[in-house]
């Protein structure tokens, strides 16, 4: 009867292959799930190991007890035949869904154990979370150092060179970049609110109309105020356009096409200017962290004898840049006397064919 | 905040893990993570594109990727499509293969654009590279057949060969006699702009005895009654471009025609069909239901005949055609190829006064009505309206490539008399993921505004005869985050918006203005202050500054560029940042 017995229970005992992790800990696995490992069927075949606890095989360094469960359950539904090809990845889709960590982890005991497919595919999984991402997106997901020098990555840097050089001139304008990056986020994030205007107001579109006019500061600030009365009205552009045209001709002794368009160019600038101030009234918590960023480039603290060594430098570089204008606005219309003949068909054409007249 | 602990990995895992990325700028991002990956990706790197051949030097891409095995270079501005760009202006490919062949053994594939290539450097390649597989050059010029034949005699792994819209001196039409008898690995061959007739005979053996070729677009000058021959031995064609399609009128070729193509049962791009003879069209009517791809765009099929052939290609997803198709025809693809991407219709009389052919905005409506996976357009035509670019704009939001070329500068819209603004302001506003605009007509500083608001994955701009004021191209400057490349031609764009907006030029791969208002001391100042721009102004009546520094320059071009100034400089080029009294003119 007992011998019976035995003899009965012998034929279902299963093969084991006995694995032992870093941590020391010591687990038997079904022989076909493990040798479907390219380097544990290596080490069985060429060793001997793996047969009993007291000579189980020793795992690489990256594969730890968690990792290992995950691998042999991906072992154990591929080594199994007669899942279809849409089954299995099925399968594997599911298998790869969990956080970038792990998937980082599972990848490196993957190869350790040289199980291509799954390393093939926990690497395409890594690759799309990179596809997309900026440097600073993937250094934060993948918990890397920003250690890279200047000079390894010029060839690649797309945003402008802040303060890279001391010329007082490119950080008014990488200022005044940044200030405009800035103001385009705030038009998503402002649209639905209006604030009153504060008296700070006009100090920002002064300062802003400084750097562009320079010595005519103080008659264009002035016009300035009684251009935001009509901005605020809301008119049509054409009327805008009609309106202005209308107070140059008044206003102006040469009434020429260049100093209309200038106003125009100002009035987009100030605008900008005066959304920028607005933003000053909100609470803080509004900003998210990387607008905060924006913010500190914009202030860009000067001690006051550096600050007045940039104001000169940007009232010089603005009075250049207006010295040039007279000249520029006679060959303006010289220009555009020229080009008057051949569209002089269309209404544009009328209307500088009447400017032309003007002028003379 | 808890400690930053690195995501560890062999460097062969990480290296694998980068074999799957394939986009240029993921790369580009990969590499500026960090210090090891940067040398990781770099020695991994198999695939460098250069977006302008003077944004880096030959010497600076070997060092940095020693393991290359693919180039694509681009070199003049796209704007010398139009002539624009004086001769002699550069783009040499010489410095780069010469570079290449020193350090690159194994280089595989070249991809030119825009270049010039010298036959000595078709020698070069041949000789350099000991498993070179792949050339193709797009709107390059410089070399002759001899060259070719270089490539021919020597290149005994070669796959692909295409000479696309390219300038050949084209001396000898057996330079196809060069590629060896035993030579049988051509996958791709491509001589559509070759001007010369080539040799037959050898064109026959060459395309029977390479079972893997796929892609094979002849140059105008091969009979139409050799087709028949080329197709028998080579039925396994995926792409065709025809020679010539007309011929003295005789049954028993239209008979070998029909069923040389009958047996071509691969095919799914039709090119060529230069010269058509309307009565040979029905031969190509059986594998019309196949085709994915139609070039007719040197066929000048008139309008019966053009819609009665694409009307049975209802599986289409690129179409090229002349205006020829007219609206009717559009309407025709509209209602049948419901798989359309790409669609480019081209003017058959770009210098007529007169329209020749029926073809209005309406075509272009109906197209974008019928076609739900329209994403690029390309149409020249003569006039558009306001409405009917707004309805474009609501019916395809998924656009991403928008060129309108309107061949009348500063054509209103021609119910209205209105500019253009609100029409393309809506193709910008509703197509949210525009990347490549072209504008045309009559453009205020409105439609600027627009695009500064709305296009912030603009990638490149075109814009001619538009605008008003600096205002227009500060908008754009400012607004337009993504832009790349901006090229402007006759527009009174100045001095204010460049220097109000200097940083974001340097962000950008180029811009060219010409025939605009920027002045020299503006390009000085923008030179001065930008080390990392090259300014260049391109003046063939002598040294800029002989003239009034307030006086506007010709042409403008300007790039981001890490290798300096250029050695190869015409006279007529004037960088910003030279002194130019050191200059010998």
């Amino acid at each position: 009867m007992f011998d019976a017995a035995m003899a009965v229970v012998k034929p279902e005992m299963k093969s084991y292959i006995w694995l032992q992790t870093v941590d020391g800990s010591i687990q038997q696995v079904e022989e076909e799930v493990a040798m479907f490992c390219p380097m544990i069927c290596q080490e069985v075949l060429q060793t001997g190991l793996g047969s009993s606890k007291t000579y189980a095989i020793s795992l690489p360094q990256r594969v730890n007890p968690a990792m290992l469960g995950l691998i042999l359950d991906y072992c154990r539904f591929h080594q199994v035949p007669g899942h279809s090809n849409k089954e299995r990845k099925t399968f594997d889709e599911k298998f790869i869904r969990m956080d970038t960590k792990k998937l980082c982890e599972l990848t490196s005991a993957a190869d350790s154990l040289q199980l291509k497919p799954l390393v093939d595919l926990t690497s395409r999984a890594l690759a799309r979370i990179i596809e997309g991402k900026t440097p600073e997106e993937i250094r934060e997901t993948f918990h890397l150092p920003d250690d890279l020098t200047e000079d390894l990555c010029q060839e690649e840097k797309l945003e402008p060179l802040r303060n890279i050089t001391d010329d007082p001139r490119i950080r008014l304008l990488n200022r005044l970049y940044a200030r405009k990056r800035k103001e385009l986020k705030e038009r998503k994030k402002l649209k639905d609110v209006e604030v009153e205007e504060e008296p700070k107001d006009e100090r920002s579109v002064e300062d802003l109309l400084s750097f562009i006019n320079g010595a005519d500061g103080d008659i264009k600030g002035t016009r300035a105020n009684k251009n935001k009365k009509k901005n605020r009205r809301r008119k049509d552009h054409a009327k805008d356009i009609s309106s202005e045209n209308t107070n140059e001709n008044d206003k102006e002794l040469n009434p020429l096409p260049s100093a209309y368009h200038d106003v125009n160019f100002d009035n987009a600038l100030e605008a900008s200017a005066s959304k920028h101030s607005r933003t000053q009234n909100l609470p803080a918590i509004n900003f998210s962290p990387k607008f905060e960023f924006i913010d500190g480039d914009v202030d860009d603290d000067l001690d006051p004898a550096m600050k007045e060594e940039l104001d000169r430098e940007v009232e010089d570089f603005a009075r250049r840049l207006n010295s040039d204008w007279p000249e520029r606005m006679q060959i303006l219309s010289l220009g555009q006397d020229r080009r008057l003949v051949p569209i002089s068909m269309n209404s544009n054409g009328s209307t500088h064919l009447y400017t032309g007249f003007d002028q003379r | 905040m808890r400690p930053r602990v690195n995501y560890s990995f062999p460097e062969e895992v990480l290296e694998h893990v980068f074999s799957f990325i394939e986009c240029d700028k993921d790369r580009g991002s990969i590499s500026l993570v960090c210090k090891s990956w940067y040398e990781i990706e770099r020695w991994c790197r198999r695939r460098v594109f250069v977006g302008n051949c003077y944004a880096v030097s030959p010497a600076t891409v070997v060092n940095r990727f020693p393991k290359v095995r693919s180039i694509a270079i681009k070199g003049k501005p796209h704007f010398a499509d139009f002539n624009l760009v004086p001769e002699g202006w550069g783009a040499y490919v010489g410095p780069w293969i010469k570079a290449m062949a020193a350090a690159y053994p194994w280089l595989q594939e070249i991809r030119l654009k825009r270049m010039v290539i010298s036959d000595e450097c078709l020698e070069l390649i041949a000789k350099s590279f000991k498993n070179f597989q792949v050339l193709v050059l797009t709107s390059c010029e410089g070399f002759t057949t001899d060259g070719l034949a270089a490539i021919a005699a020597n290149c005994r792994n070669l796959r692909e060969l295409e000479l696309r819209e390219s300038e050949v001196d084209d001396i000898c039409g057996h330079w196809l006699s060069h590629f060896p008898d035993s030579y049988t690995s051509l996958v791709s061959l491509n001589i559509s702009c070759l001007g010369n007739e080539v040799n037959l005979s050898a064109l026959e053996r060459l395309v029977s005895r390479c079972p893997n070729l796929q892609t094979l677009r002849l140059n105008r000058a091969v009979p139409l009654d050799r087709l028949a021959n080329l197709l028998r031995g080579a039925p396994q064609l995926v792409e065709l471009g025809t020679g010539t399609y007309t011929t003295e009128m005789r049954p028993e070729v239209f008979t070998n025609l029909a069923e040389a193509f009958s047996g071509c049962k691969q095919l799914k791009g039709l090119s060529g069909f230069w010269d058509v003879l309307p009565s040979y069209l029905p031969a190509v009517y059986p594998i019309c239901s196949n085709l994915t791809s139609l070039n007719l765009s040197y066929a000048t099929i008139q309008s019966p005949d053009l819609i009665k052939l694409v009307g049975q290609c209802e599986s289409l997803q690129r179409l090229w055609v002349l205006d020829y198709i007219e609206d009717a025809g559009l309407e025709v693809i509209a209602a049948s190829c419901k798989d359309l991407r790409e669609l480019r219709v081209f003017p058959s009389d770009p210098f007529g006064l007169e329209p020749n052919v029926a073809l209005t905005e309406q075509g272009l409506v109906s197209v974008s009505e019928g076609c739900t996976k329209l994403q690029s357009v390309l149409y020249f035509c003569r006039q558009m309206t306001n409405s009917a670019l707004d309805t474009i704009a609501r019916n395809r939001p998924n656009m991403t490539r928008f060129r309108l070329c309107i061949i009348e500068p500063q054509a209103p819209d021609h119910l209205t008399h209105q500019p253009l603004d609100a029409g393309f302001g809506a193709i910008v506003e509703h197509c949210k993921d525009l990347q490549r605009l072209s504008l045309s007509g009559l453009l205020t500083d409105r439609v600027f505004e627009y695009i500064g608001t709305y296009g912030k994955k603009l990638e490149m701009l075109s814009v001619a005869f538009a605008g008003d004021s600096d205002l227009g191209l500060h908008h754009v400057l400012s607004g337009c985050d993504n832009l790349r490349k901006l090229e402007i031609r006759d527009c009174p764009f100045g001095d204010k918006a460049l220097l109000a907006n200097a940083a974001k030029l340097e962000t950008m791969r180029s811009l060219w203005m010409s025939s605009c208002l920027v002045s020299y001391g503006a390009c000085k100042l923008l030179g001065q202050k930008l080390p990392r721009l090259n300014v260049e102004v391109i003046d063939e009546r002598g040294p800029p500054d002989s003239r009034p520094e307030s006086s506007p320059v010709e042409k403008l071009y300007m790039y981001r560029t890490v290798s300096g100034p250029r050695l190869d400089m015409p006279g007529y080029v004037w960088r910003m940042q030279d002194d130019s009294a050191l200059r010998i003119s």
